[in-house]
C-alpha cells in the first residue's frame, strides 16, 4: 500500500491557532491504529479554505474535511485512514476553486525552454490554424467562443479582428497592449514572465486571423524580466521557423517587434499607444477612425491585450464552444486578477467569470489580514470604482461591475478594511491621474486637477457644504467632454466613493472628522492621564517639542505646536494617547 | 538551425518527458525580490553534491505572492507539494527531509484550492 | 564632464540597431538612458543632427513620459512604490521617513551625490506591498523602523554584496 499523507490545519480566524495540538492528536491515534506505518500527519501553513474550522486533507487524491471537531477523529481514522471511506458529512463541497486557464502553464514549465511550453501542447493551436482553418474560419470560432477583451472595456475579439481584417490592404499590424498601467496589477507581467510563448501564438493567430505580417509588444521599460522573457520566447520563435517566412511550412509569414514603454498610463488607450510605438508622444486622437481602419502608419491595426493573447491557444486548440461553457451568459471564459490590499493571500487568482467578490476574496483571498472588518474593494484601477461591502455577492462579470459603478479593468482587485479612508483613496486615485492626464483636452485636464483640489480641501477640514454638488458635476462633465477612456472615467473613483460613502464625506466636511484616522489635518492628539505612565517616550520622540511637562506633573500636548505626525501614538506602550 | 514543420512538433509532444523527479522555483519578479535566486542556487548546488538524482528548474510564478519564494517539489512516492516562504534553512530541511529521508516537512506546505 | 566627440563615437554605437526602423526615437532614447542613466543635453543636440528631427521634437518626447530622466542620477537610485496595494500598506510612511533621512525631496539628488530619490508606480511587486527598489533589487514588507538599516549599508565605504 502506497503511503498517505494528511495535512491538518486551524483555520478558524478567532482564538489561538491549534494546528499543533490537532495534528498530534490525530497522529496518536494514527499511531494506535494498524495504520500506523502508512501514513503521515503533515501540519500544513495553508490549506486552502479559510474559517472552516479545523481541516484535514488527504494526500493524494483527498478528500478534505472541512469544520472537523476533536470528537471526528476517532471516526476520521477508523474510517477513512483505516478504511479508505469517505465521511460525507465533513467533506468540502460549494467553495469557490480556481481555474487555471490562462496561467495553465505559468509556474508549471521552465518559460525559457520552448519545447517544454510545446509538451505542454503550445503551438498545437497554430498548427491547427495555417492547416485546418481559414482566416475566416478563425474568427467563427472566436465568435463561438464569446471571447471579450481583457484589457478593460471587453470588446468582442473576434469583432475587433473581423473589422481589422475586413478593411483592404495588404499592410495590417497586430499589437499586444503591454503597458499594464494600472498600479496594483501585474497579471500581464506575470504572463510575460512564466508563460511567454503562449501569448506570442496567441498574436501570430491574431495576425493569420487578421491578415497582418507583422506584429508588436508594447511593454513597460519597468518590466526588464518580461521584456528579458519575451525577447528570448521571440529569438527561439524564430530559430525554429515559428516565426519569420512560411511558418511551421505554410505559406504564412508573420515578424514580430518589441517596443518599450515610457511611463505613460495615457498609453494604455489605443491611438495613444500607437502614437507611441510612432516614436511620438502618446496623446490619443479623437475617433472614428478606428485603429481597425486608420492605425499605427495609418494601417488597419488591431490592439490586444496580453490576457487576451493567452486565451487564444487553448480557444483554438479546446474549441470555441468549449471556451463559452465556462463563465456567464455575456462574459466568458475565466479572468485573471491580482488580488492586493488588506487581503491575506496576497496574489494572483484566475476563476471562472461569475464567481463572487465575495468568493474571490473570502474562499481564495482568505479574508482581511488584520482580521478587521472588510470596508470595500475596488476593481479597475484608476478608471474603476469601490464595491462596498454589501454588494460583494454581486457575480463577476463585464456587465455587473458596470452597473455598479466600476468596472473589470484589466483585473487590479483591491481589498480596503475599516482603516482605509475613501475620502483619502479617491485622493489617492485622482491624484494619479492629474499626474497621468496627457493634457491634450480640457475636460480631463482641468477636470482632473479641480476634483484633486476639492478632495484635498475635504481632507484637511476646509470643505465646504457645496462641495459634493460640485464634485459630481465635474465628475459628470469629464464623464461626457473628455476625448478618450482615461478622461472619461478619471471621476469614477471619486463618483462611486460619494455613491457609497456620502456619510464619510459629509463627516470630514461637517464634523471635521476622518473615521479612519487617514486625513491628519482631522486628527487632534491628546494624553489620556489615568492611563499615562510618565515613561516619557512621546515627550522625548515628538519632532517639535509639541509635548511638555515632566514625570512629576505629568505630559500634556501643546496643539497649536502639534503637527499631528502621530509618533507619540506609534511610541506610546500603554495606550495612552488618545486620537480622535 | 532547422526550422521546425507541423510534424516536427508533433514527434516533440510525442516524445513524453521521462518521468523525472524535480523541484522547480519560482524565478518571477516577485519571487526574485522575495530571495528566490539564492534558494535556487543553493537547491541547485546542494542537489549536486549529495548527488540526488533530481532536476532543479526554474519557473513562473505560481500566483501566490505573499507566500514567495515558492518551491515545489515532486519526488517519487510522496505527494506533490508546493512549500512557501523558503529560505536557506528550509530549503535545507526539504533536501535532508523530503528528498533524502522520504518525509514531507511540517509547517511550510502551502496547499491550494483549485483545477487545472 | 565628457567632450561632445566622446558622446559622438558611442552615439553612433547605440544608434546602429535602430537608425532605419521607423518611429525608432523612443528606442534610442531608451538606450541612450540604458546607457547613461538619463538623456544629457549635449547628446539630444547630436541627436537631432544625426536623425534630422528638430530639437524640440525629441524635448517633446522626453518631457512626456515619466521614464526619461534629464539629470544625472546619483549613485544610488532609490524607488519607493507607490501602487494601490504599497499606498494603502504604508509606503506613504516610508516615503516621509526616507525624505527626512536623505533631507531631499522626491525626484531629486542628495548633495552628495550619493542617492537619488524616486517615486514608481507599480513595481509590480504588491504580494509584498509595500516595497521599494534600490540599485534593481527590492527590499519587500519594508518597515519604517528598516530604512535607516537598510540605507546605512549603502553609506558604509565598503559596497553591499
Amino acid at each position: 500500500m502506497d503511503k498517505k499523507y494528511i495535512l491538518v490545519k486551524d483555520t478558524r480566524r478567532a482564538g489561538s491557532n491549534q494546528t499543533e495540538h490537532f495534528a498530534g492528536l490525530l497522529a496518536a491515534k494514527i499511531q494506535a491504529s494498524p495504520a500506523a506505518e502508512a501514513v503521515q500527519v503533515v501540519r500544513a501553513a495553508d490549506i486552502g479554505f479559510y474559517d472552516q474550522g479545523l481541516v484535514l486533507k488527504f494526500l493524494p487524491g483527498g478528500p478534505v474535511y472541512l469544520n472537523v471537531s476533536e470528537a471526528d477523529l476517532d471516526r476520521v481514522v477508523r474510517e477513512t485512514v483505516v478504511g479508505g471511506r469517505v465521511l460525507e458529512d465533513l467533506a468540502a463541497a460549494g467553495t469557490a476553486r480556481q481555474l487555471r486557464v490562462v496561467l495553465r502553464n505559468c509556474g508549471v514549465i521552465n518559460p525559457e525552454n520552448l519545447e517544454e511550453y510545446i509538451r505542454r501542447d503550445g503551438y498545437r493551436a497554430l498548427s491547427r490554424a495555417l492547416f485546418e482553418y481559414t482566416p475566416d474560419k478563425v474568427i467563427e470560432e472566436f465568435k463561438k467562443s464569446g471571447l471579450r477583451g481583457r484589457g478593460g472595456a471587453g470588446y468582442p475579439t473576434w469583432l475587433k479582428w473581423h473589422l481589422t481584417r475586413s478593411v483592404p490592404g495588404a499592410e495590417k499590424y497586430v499589437i499586444c497592449n503591454a503597458d499594464e498601467g494600472d498600479p496594483g496589477a501585474y497579471m500581464d507581467r506575470s504572463i510575460l514572465e512564466g508563460d511567454p510563448h503562449s501569448v506570442l501564438e496567441g498574436m501570430i493567430i491574431a495576425g493569420y486571423a487578421i491578415g497582418a505580417n507583422h506584429g508588436y509588444f508594447y511593454i513597460r521599460a519597468e518590466y526588464p524580466l518580461a521584456i528579458e522573457r519575451i525577447g528570448k520566447a521571440i529569438e527561439q520563435a524564430r530559430e525554429r521557423g515559428l516565426l519569420g517566412t512560411g511558418i511551421l511550412g505554410s505559406d504564412f509569414n508573420f515578424e514580430v517587434d518589441i517596443r518599450l514603454g515610457a511611463g505613460a498610463f495615457v498609453c494604455g488607450e489605443e491611438t495613444a499607444l500607437i502614437a507611441s510605438i510612432e516614436g511620438k508622444r502618446g496623446t490619443p486622437r479623437p475617433r472614428p477612425p478606428y485603429p481597425s481602419v486608420s492605425g499605427l502608419w495609418g494601417k488597419p491595426t488591431s490592439i490586444n491585450n496580453v490576457e487576451t493573447f493567452a486565451n487564444v491557444p487553448v480557444v483554438m486548440t479546446r474549441g470555441g464552444d468549449w471556451f463559452a461553457g465556462i463563465g456567464t451568459e455575456k462574459s466568458k471564459g475565466t479572468k485573471v486578477f491580482a488580488v492586493t490590499g488588506k487581503v491575506k493571500n496576497s496574489g494572483l487568482v484566475e476563476v471562472p467569470m461569475g464567481v463572487t467578490l465575495r468568493q474571490i476574496v473570502f474562499d481564495i483571498g482568505g479574508g482581511v489580514r488584520s482580521g478587521k472588518k472588510i470596508k470595500a474593494v475596488q476593481t479597475g484601477g484608476p478608471s474603476g470604482g469601490v464595491i462596498p461591502e454589501d454588494r460583494l455577492d454581486t457575480p463577476v462579470d463585464y456587465e455587473n461591475l458596470q452597473k455598479l459603478g466600476s468596472i473589470m479593468g484589466s483585473g487590479g482587485m483591491i481589498v480596503m478594511d475599516e482603516d482605509d479612508c475613501m475620502v483619502d483613496i479617491a485622493k489617492f486615485y485622482l491624484g494619479f491621474c492629474v499626474e497621468e492626464s496627457c493634457g491634450k483636452c480640457a475636460p480631463c485636464r482641468i477636470g482632473t486637477y479641480q476634483l484633486l483640489k476639492i478632495l484635498e480641501r475635504i481632507s484637511e477640514g476646509e470643505g465646504r457644504s457645496e462641495d459634493l454638488d460640485r464634485l459630481r458635476l465635474i465628475a459628470q462633465a469629464m464623464q461626457k467632454a473628455s476625448l478618450c477612456g482615461l478622461g472619461q472615467t478619471a471621476s469614477n473613483p471619486v463618483l462611486s466613493t460619494l455613491n457609497y460613502f456620502e456619510t464619510e464625506y459629509r463627516e470630514h466636511i461637517q464634523a471635521k472628522r476622518c473615521r479612519s484616522f487617514k486625513c491628519r489635518d482631522l486628527l487632534t492628539y491628546s494624553i489620556i492621564q489615568s492611563k499615562c505612565k510618565r515613561c516619557r517616550q512621546c515627550f522625548l520622540n515628538c519632532p517639535v517639542q509639541a509635548i511638555s511637562g515632566d514625570r512629576e506633573v505629568g505630559f500634556y500636548i501643546q496643539l497649536d505646536k502639534c503637527i499631528k505626525c502621530g509618533k507619540c501614538f506609534e511610541v506610546c506602550k500603554f495606550n495612552a494617547i488618545a486620537r480622535e | 538551425m532547422k526550422k521546425w514543420s507541423k510534424s516536427d512538433l508533433d514527434k516533440i509532444r510525442a516524445s513524453r518527458e521521462p518521468d523525472r523527479d524535480w523541484i522547480k522555483v519560482g524565478m518571477s519578479t516577485c519571487g526574485i525580490a522575495a530571495g528566490a535566486e539564492a534558494v535556487f542556487e543553493y537547491l541547485r548546488d546542494e542537489v549536486a553534491r549529495r548527488g540526488l538524482p533530481i532536476e532543479v528548474k526554474k519557473c513562473g510564478c505560481l500566483g501566490m505572492c505573499y507566500a514567495e519564494p515558492l518551491v515545489e517539489v515532486r519526488a517519487a512516492g510522496l505527494p506533490q507539494v508546493i512549500y512557501g516562504q523558503v529560505n536557506r534553512e528550509l530549503a535545507r530541511l526539504i533536501v535532508e527531509n523530503h528528498l533524502v529521508e522520504k518525509k514531507l516537512v511540517s509547517d511550510h506546505i502551502y496547499s491550494f484550492n483549485r483545477e487545472e | 564632464m565628457k567632450e561632445g566627440n566622446d558622446y559622438h563615437q558611442e552615439l553612433s554605437g547605440l544608434l546602429a540597431k535602430w537608425k532605419d526602423k521607423p518611429g525608432n526615437l523612443i528606442m534610442i532614447l531608451h538606450e541612450i538612458q540604458n546607457h547613461y542613466g538619463f538623456v544629457p543635453r549635449q547628446l539630444s543636440l547630436q541627436l537631432s543632427a544625426l536623425l534630422d528631427v528638430p530639437l524640440a521634437r525629441i524635448y517633446e518626447v522626453l518631457t512626456f513620459y515619466n521614464y526619461f530622466k534629464l539629470e544625472a542620477p546619483g549613485k544610488h537610485k532609490i524607488s519607493v512604490c507607490m501602487g494601490t496595494a504599497c499606498y494603502l500598506n504604508g509606503a506613504p510612511e516610508i516615503l516621509r521617513e526616507l525624505k527626512s533621512i536623505l533631507g531631499v525631496e522626491e525626484g531629486h539628488t542628495t548633495k552628495n551625490g550619493l542617492f537619488q530619490l524616486e517615486v514608481v508606480r507599480c513595481l509590480g511587486c504588491c504580494g509584498l506591498a509595500p516595497v521599494i527598489m534600490i540599485d534593481g533589487k527590492v527590499y519587500d514588507k519594508v518597515k519604517k523602523n528598516d530604512i535607516i538599516d537598510i540605507i546605512s549599508k549603502f553609506t558604509r565605504s565598503k559596497e553591499p554584496e
